[in-house]
């Protein structure tokens, strides 16, 4: 979607439609990997969409557009992830997805993998998804969360040494 | 990047939604925006257009029958003053009698 369609046509369903397609994944998966509830993240997703169509017009650039789509995102997924803590209730993702063994293959390392992240603070866990599903460096991080880079650079090597302490059971040579 | 974060990476690649997503977005965003009908004042929407109706009659008859009983009064008064004024002519006559009658009967 070029520059001057977004600044000038984005009120229209078409275009609306095309920023969804193209972007519903990346929202989705941010959502998916952080609550780790399917039903959840697509009615988080939903929710971030349906405010993204009362922005568009905010919105500079296709760059913007992604920018305010992650940041968006990442707050609601924070919210109700302290949401959640003040109401516990049985997420149905962690009844069927079991904890990997020493042995398992790369798909059950990776389930693992991702039980892990789950496990880690809201924010730290953030940090982590926006590193490593959205390969932003940390400096984009910091802009995108509104935290100080050094923040994110501290929580980063935090989590990741928590990770790897948590999961030093497993064989992580190629 | 050393070898656990690439597997790291790998494990939280991106996702699809469910096939539906995109659908349901759609017809939540076309529900959402559809014009809504022209909104009722909030009497109306107390009373109802019968209730209206109702309450505008109630207030006509109330009104009739204040200036009714207003324009009752004001006859009243009237009628009360002319009655005064006879009773002053009458007074007034019956004086003018009297005073006739002793200049009669100190002028013989």
């Amino acid at each position: 979607m070029s520059l001057a369609k977004i600044g000038t046509i984005t009120t229209e369903a078409s275009s609306f439609s095309e920023l969804v397609c193209e972007h519903q994944t990346m929202v989705y998966s941010l959502a998916y990997h952080f609550l780790r509830d399917r039903t959840a993240a697509e009615e988080i997703a939903q929710d971030v969409f349906l405010e993204l169509y009362l922005h568009l017009n905010e919105l500079h650039s296709p760059e913007h557009a992604v920018f305010w789509l992650r940041r968006v995102t990442a707050n609601r997924c924070i919210d109700e992830g302290r949401r959640r803590r003040r109401h516990p209730e049985l997420q149905l993702d962690e009844t069927y997805e079991i904890v990997a063994p020493s042995t398992a293959t790369d798909l059950m390392l990776h389930q693992h993998l991702r039980r892990l992240v789950a496990s880690l603070p809201d924010n730290a866990r953030m940090i982590v998804l926006l590193r490593y599903q959205e390969d932003l460096d940390p400096g984009d991080i910091a802009e995108l969360l509104n935290v100080p880079v050094n923040t994110v650079k501290s929580q980063l090597q935090r989590a990741l040494a928590t990770l790897r302490e948590k999961a030093g059971n497993l064989d992580w040579k190629e | 990047m050393d070898h656990f974060e690439q597997e790291l990476k790998k494990s939280l690649r991106r996702r699809e939604p469910s096939s539906e997503f995109t659908a349901r977005l759609l017809a939540t965003l076309a529900r959402q925006t559809r014009p809504e009908p022209p909104s009722r004042s909030p009497w109306l929407s107390l009373f109802g257009s019968r209730g209206l109706a109702a309450v505008a009659l109630i207030v006509m008859i109330l009104g009739s029958a204040l200036m009714y009983r207003h324009e009752e009064q004001r006859t009243e008064g009237e009628a009360a003053r002319q009655q005064v004024m006879v009773a002053l002519q009458i007074a007034s006559a019956k004086m003018r009698l009297a005073q006739s009658k002793v200049q009669n009967l100190s002028e013989r």
